[in-house]
């Protein structure tokens, strides 16, 4: 599904160039459930934000259902995002002014797509906010912060799910309940990789990678 | 829908800001809306005024004629007196149908110690020289009567059948005049001869004020007048209208101006208002182009919020300035050299919708920066902060 070929990305500090990753050679297929693991500072955001098609390498080939995403345009890549891929952060990034159901509608919207009213409140409850549908997004927990953004990440039935330390905010109960519902989700086909410093949420995962220094440590 | 609906809630994420920014909008649309009422109300309460007194011209000293002219409308003193021949001459003209001299000068008022405006008239011609005033009491009928304009005898607490004495000779109220919100308002109005007496001008006039027969000679009487009296000015009651409409064209490019200026100053506080929003809500944009929005969907948010701004401005502008018709009135009335009687800002809907439909072109006009930095944004950057 996914393919990183000789991946290298680099950026300038001053008259410096530092390598944030280098080297990398990656396949993700169908029903996948990775972990990308590391210290600070290791590339995995890089790596990951690579996957999702929200960055371009400096050099290398990345392959989107064989189609080389370096020469896709912009166009292109927004297309991928809205359509084949979801994404949850951190920091859940949640729009406030929205209640939960229009933050998870979102990506429809954006995507000129509809769902029908039973199908989107059947994924809010898979999700376990059954009772938060018109919720205001400061009216709910951490956890359920989360469970919002997976939900929304999920809406328009992506092929891939990438989270970036989705559970880094979250106590560990809620840390679990979080990794089970993306093990879940795994489970029902869709291929998930998660970058965390929780190793052993890592290593409940199909695959772990851990990156050093911007290469993938084996 | 969502997308308005995100809109308006970033705007009322700070309430301050955006009322202050919705603020300047509306005073900005409020003066131009006025304005532009104000002259075209303005315009066609003159020509109605003027042209309703069936008078066709106006003979009046040499001079600066349309000075003359207007002063003469609008009720100030000249220092120039018609020659008594002149009336007697116009008489002698066939084509002409009416004829209304006006003496217009100052009498000291010795009980109140004030010195009044008094305009003189044949009392027999005030309906046709002013034909939209309404009197509380009768028009004088005797040489010992007199009218009073609203503000003076509001002034002077002076009610129908009192007395005035001027230069020790007793004039009756025989009736006041209504508001007319014009400088109508400022005048005492006495019998012709009983001003010429007063002033010891007999057959002294100002102005005399002629009607023709038939309009399609007006030309033709106009010359034949000019050439065989000297020593006076015809002005016609077009060059008045025009003379008085070049002067409040004058005063509505200054004012279009300033109200131009006033809305260029609010629409680039709009754009500030909303670049400032747009760098707090860097993450946002950054995750809502991660997970799908193109950039035409980020310019269309920041052109909603922008044009919801500018728009609800336009709204309250406009209440505005019909619920501070009068103030505005009021104020504007102060700056201009003749105000017909009677209201000048109406409700017009078709200049309402206008300025509405400028508000909207404010709003995309002011968002079009903000939102082209939106979409450079990089959601990469944004996401990590």
């Amino acid at each position: 599904m996914i393919e990183l070929k000789n991946i290298v990305k680099t950026y300038k500090r001053g008259a410096e160039i530092v390598y944030a990753l280098k080297d990398i050679n990656l396949k993700i297929e169908k029903g996948d459930f990775i972990a990308i693991t590391g210290p600070s500072g290791s590339g995995k955001t890089t790596l990951l934000h690579i996957i999702g098609c929200l960055d371009k390498p400096s050099s290398g080939v990345m392959k989107f259902n064989d189609k080389d995403i370096g020469k896709m345009s912009e166009a292109d890549l927004v297309k991928i995002r809205r359509e084949k891929i979801g994404f949850i952060f951190q920091h859940f990034y949640l729009l406030p002014g929205l209640n939960v159901l229009e933050n998870i509608t979102l990506p429809l919207i954006f995507g000129r797509k509809t769902r029908s009213k039973e199908e989107i409140i059947s994924l809010i409850e898979s999700v376990g906010l059954k009772d938060r549908i018109y919720h205001r997004i400061n009216q709910l927990s951490g956890g359920e912060m989360q469970r919002v953004a997976i939900a929304r990440a999920i809406v328009s039935n992506p092929e891939i799910l990438l989270a970036d330390e989705p559970t880094g905010n979250l106590d560990t109960e809620n840390s679990e309940k979080i990794f089970e519902l993306l093990r879940l989700l795994n489970k029902k086909g869709l291929s998930v990789v998660m970058v965390t410093h929780n190793t052993e949420l890592a290593k409940r995962t199909n695959k772990v990678i851990t990156l050093r220094d911007g290469k993938i440590f084996y | 829908m969502i997308f308005l609906k995100l809109a308006f809630k970033n705007l009322l994420r700070h309430k301050i800001r955006s009322f202050l920014t919705v603020l300047g909008i509306s005073a900005s649309i409020s003066v131009l809306f006025s304005i532009i009422s104000f002259n075209k109300g303005f315009e066609s309460s003159l020509q109605k005024e003027l042209y309703r007194t069936g008078i066709h011209f106006m003979i009046v000293p040499s001079g600066c004629p349309h000075e003359v002219a207007s002063l003469v409308l609008h009720g100030a003193v000249t220092p120039n007196f018609l020659n008594i021949e002149v009336f007697q001459k116009i008489k002698e003209f066939d084509e002409i149908e009416f004829i209304a001299p006006i003496l217009i000068t100052q009498i000291p008022n010795i009980e109140k110690e004030k010195i009044d405006l008094v305009y003189g008239i044949e009392m027999s011609n005030i309906k046709q020289i002013k034909p939209q005033w309404k009197i509380d009491g009768t028009i004088p009928f005797s040489d010992d009567s007199i009218l009073l304009g609203y503000d003076v005898a509001e002034h002077y607490s002076i009610k129908k059948g009192d007395i005035l004495t001027y230069e020790n000779k007793r004039f009756t109220v025989s009736g006041i005049v209504q508001k007319t919100s014009s400088q109508d308002d400022a005048f005492v109005y006495m019998p012709l001869k009983a001003l010429q007496d007063i002033i010891k001008k007999p057959n002294g006039a100002t102005a005399i004020g002629v009607k023709v027969k038939d309009v399609d000679k007006l030309n033709t009487v106009i010359e034949e007048i000019s050439l065989k009296i000297p020593g006076i000015q015809i002005v016609t009651m077009s060059q008045v209208v025009n003379s008085l409409a070049n002067l409040a064209g004058s005063a509505k490019i200054l004012s279009l101006s300033i109200a131009l200026v006033a809305i260029l100053i609010s629409a680039i506080g709009v754009m500030n208002s909303i670049l400032m929003a747009i760098f707090e809500r860097t993450e946002e944009i950054g995750l809502m182009r991660a997970i799908g929005a193109s950039k035409f969907d980020i310019f269309r948010i920041i052109i909603k919020e922008t044009v919801l701004l500018t728009l609800t401005g336009g709204l309250i502008g406009l209440i505005m300035s019909l619920v501070g018709a009068n103030i505005i009135e009021g104020f504007v009335r102060n700056f201009m050299p003749y105000i017909p009687s009677g209201k000048m800002i109406q409700f017009d809907p078709f200049l309402a919708l206008i300025c509405l439909f400028f508000s909207i072109f404010l709003g995309i006009f002011a968002g079009i920066f903000p939102a082209w930095r939106a979409t450079k944004i990089n959601p990469i950057k944004a996401i990590r902060g």
